[in-house]
């Protein structure tokens, strides 16, 4: 028997083992899909937005990137030929205010230019020619009234259109400058007067601005000649490396490609002619720093799309893994469950068993007291009997009534606990009950050299609870308590009853001489699954059953043990169950 | 005087036979039978007091060779023999008109007493009845027909 329980045992935890194996790959399996499909429905919709925002983002914020380098270029032409304007303006004012006579007077030539560069000064010389290229009278740093100007190409363009802005050229000068000249016609002869203008208040008007860190703005003549030095590469008077379109209206906008070999990176280019001079101005920046606003806020695009990306990813974790504890912890209830149900299930056979046995016991029972009655009957009948033999018949026969009446005593015992094994409320006199629970191991116990002490109060109020339940539980202590003394050769069981009136209750305290339970593990008994016993010997189900079967009645329980010494369990039982669980008992009972 | 007319039924023959010897000692007329069928059979030809019937049987159960007891509407009283563990099923006899139950194995006198009892009420119903009879015959002669025919349940 106990080797076929082994076998069973052994055949079961593999199956177990088994199960658990499958349930572990089946958590991993849940967890890797739930996961997948979370991230799925969160990244994809994510991206998309993402990536919509990010196009549509970059579209605009170039167009008002490219919007706002157009006005740049158009405001600093105004500028330009706003300082152009004006100082032909002044010096067109003065050629029809004053005589040509009158300005070839040194004297007065020099108030004028005085006056012109009263607030500012924006001419660096002031001169009178003749429609023959000679000066007539001339205010300025150099001395240049000798030269005859006959053959200048300024001189056959200003005689030309009335109005000429020249290049910027070195001139006798040999610095750069450019000069600027309006004709008079005065009685039929053309005078010229002609100023320089100040080139560095004209070219600290393009040079000095400055645009970021690598914007800069320049002019350039038709040929290609830088009029204005530029922020990098190349200098004023120098040939620009880069071709110069023809004459055309409005400003233009284009991105050139980077240069490697030059090391120039790509560049946002802004152009647009003036319109006299025919200077293009031009004004130029890196593309990564001109659009930088809006790389700025691509990658900012791309962090907050990775930091939700990590988030869904974090919270998708979690999620999953507290959805896989739920059901790791609903399987446990269920597995825990089922083994109650086992554990029930068994105790339910074994007193269905134990039944049929006692009831097949009580039939010859029966017929051994009828005999024993017979003989009786006949010894009354029969007078002439030898008194001493029916003496020792009489004592025999009652002998046999006394074992009878123990025997019966032990199948009736048997039969009241197979009878326990369904639930029902009834009143239950504790101190008989737990009388006939010792009876039913007592011998048992004995062989392994325990023994019992009952200490049951008397008079004790009959409890109104469920029989079949407590009998588990007091059983369940008992079995645990003779295990307890494993190794020692002989022990006791002390089981003491105690009403508590204060609390309408009684108290049963086991205690018993056994090994006794750690401080550690004192905290775990009550725990399901949690045991000692090697495995294949206790399913740790047995006090976590206890505990919850005491709750349910309404009781409590609580343990103290000391190692080596022994272990105490207190139950506190009430007098009567909480109304919940006789209502459910009813209901049960009705159905 | 005679005492009562009781039909044993139980499975055992052994303890009916016993049980039978020890009843006729004390002053009963005693039939015994091994099975529900038969007990029937013994109820329908002849007449009886008490009947002590044991539940657990194959064949016929208790509780079904009761039912027909019931069936066939006599006076006899029932009394049951059962089990320790069977009290719920001897609780359900007595509800199915069972006189009361005994629980093997049981004293002869425990026994006795029973069987005083119950036939002491099966004589008094049997009285009550013919004094209501004749109490009808007296207020409409036309029904002392009814006596001649079928035996009233006492239910």
């Amino acid at each position: 028997m106990e080797g076929r329980e082994a076998i069973h045992t052994s055949t079961h935890d593999a199956h177990i083992e088994e199960l658990r194996e499958r349930r572990k790959h089946y958590y991993a399996r849940f967890f890797r899909r739930f996961a997948l499909l979370i991230i799925a429905f969160f990244l994809v919709p994510l991206f998309l937005v993402g990536w919509g925002i990010n196009t549509y983002y970059t579209k605009f914020a170039t167009a008002r990137m490219t919007n706002s380098f157009h006005a740049l270029v158009d405001n600093h032409r105004k500028i330009i030929e706003l300082f152009l304007g004006e100082r032909s303006s002044k010096l067109h004012l003065t050629a029809h205010t004053h005589s040509r006579d009158y300005l070839a007077q040194v004297s007065n030539l020099a108030h004028v230019f005085e006056m012109i560069n009263l607030e500012q000064s924006s001419i660096t010389d002031l001169g009178v020619i003749d429609e023959h290229g000679r000066h007539l009278a001339y205010i300025g740093p150099y001395d240049l009234m000798d030269k005859n100007y006959t053959n200048a190409f300024w001189f056959k363009e200003v005689m030309k259109k009335g109005l000429y802005i020249s290049d910027m050229f070195m001139g006798f000068r040999k610095i750069p400058h450019f000069i600027m000249a309006v004709t008079r016609t005065e009685n039929g002869e053309t005078w010229i007067l002609r100023a320089t203008i100040n080139t560095e208040v004209f070219r600290s008007l393009v040079e000095n601005v400055t645009i970021g860190k690598t914007g800069e703005v320049y002019l350039l003549n038709q040929q290609g000649i830088f009029q204005t030095s530029p922020r990098f590469r190349g200098k004023i008077m120098e040939k620009s490396p880069f071709p110069v379109e023809s004459f055309h209206e409005g400003t233009r906008i284009r991105i050139l490609d980077a240069d490697d070999q030059k090391h120039i990176p790509r560049q946002i280019v802004a152009q647009t002619w003036l319109k006299e001079p025919h200077w293009m101005l031009v004004v130029k920046q890196d593309y990564s720093e001109a659009f930088s606003d809006v790389n700025h806020a691509n990658r900012a695009t791309l962090v907050f799309l990775l930091l939700s990306a990590i988030a869904t990813l974090i919270v998708t974790v979690i999620i999953t893994k507290h959805m896989v504890a739920v059901i790791r912890r609903r399987d446990a209830e269920a597995d825990q469950l089922s083994k109650q149900l086992m554990q029930a299930g068994k105790l339910a056979s074994v007193g269905e068993l134990s039944a049929g046995v006692a009831h097949e016991i009580n039939n010859p029972l029966a017929i051994i007291l009828t005999e024993r009655q017979i003989l009786l009957d006949l010894v009354g009948q029969t007078p002439s009997l030898d008194e001493e033999f029916k003496k020792e018949l009489v004592e025999s026969l009652s002998q046999v009534d006394v074992q009878v009446q123990r025997c019966k005593r032990i199948t009736h015992n048997l039969l009241r606990f197979s009878r326990r094994t369904t639930s029902v409320i009834e009143t239950v006199n504790l101190n008989e009950f737990l009388r006939e629970v010792i009876e039913l191991v007592e011998r048992e116990a004995k062989t392994s050299g325990i023994t019992f002490i009952p200490e049951l109060e008397e008079g004790l109020p009959p409890l109104l609870t469920d029989p079949s339940q407590l009998q588990q539980v007091f059983l369940n202590l008992i079995t645990n308590a003779v295990d307890a003394h494993d190794g020692k050769p002989y022990g006791s069981i002390h089981i003491s009853t105690r009403s508590d009136d204060e609390n309408e209750g009684v108290e049963v305290v086991f205690a018993d001489t056994g090994s006794g339970i750690s401080q550690k593990n004192l905290e775990k008994v009550f725990d399901p699954f949690f045991t000692t016993k090697p495995v294949g010997k206790g399913t740790g189900l047995g006090l976590s059953i206890c505990y919850s079967i005491i709750k349910r009645l309404g009781g409590d329980v609580s343990v103290q043990s000391e190692l080596d010494k022994g272990t105490v369990f207190t139950i506190f039982l009430p007098y009567s169950p909480p109304s919940d669980l006789q209502e459910s008992m009813n209901e049960e009972l009705e159905v | 005087m005679i005492g009562a007319r009781i039909l044993l039924v139980d499975d055992e023959v052994v303890f009916t036979k016993n049980m039978a010897k020890l009843l006729t000692n004390r002053g009963y007329v005693v039939t015994p039978v091994n099975s529900g069928d038969s007990a029937i059979r013994e109820l329908e030809e002849n007449d009886f007091d008490v009947v002590v019937l044991d539940l657990k049987m194959p064949g016929m159960d208790g509780i079904t060779t009761l039912k027909e007891i019931k069936k066939l509407g006599l006076f006899t009283e029932t009394l049951i023999l059962t089990g320790h563990g069977a009290i719920d099923t001897a609780l359900e006899a007595t509800k199915l008109g069972a006189y009361d139950y005994l629980t093997k194995p049981c004293e002869i006198d425990e026994l006795v007493a029973k069987i005083e009892g119950a036939w002491e009420k099966k004589d008094d119903a049997q009285k009550d009845d013919i004094q209501e009879k004749i109490k009808k015959v007296v207020e409409s002669p036309s029904s002392a027909f009814s006596l001649f025919g079928k035996k009233k349940s006492k239910k």
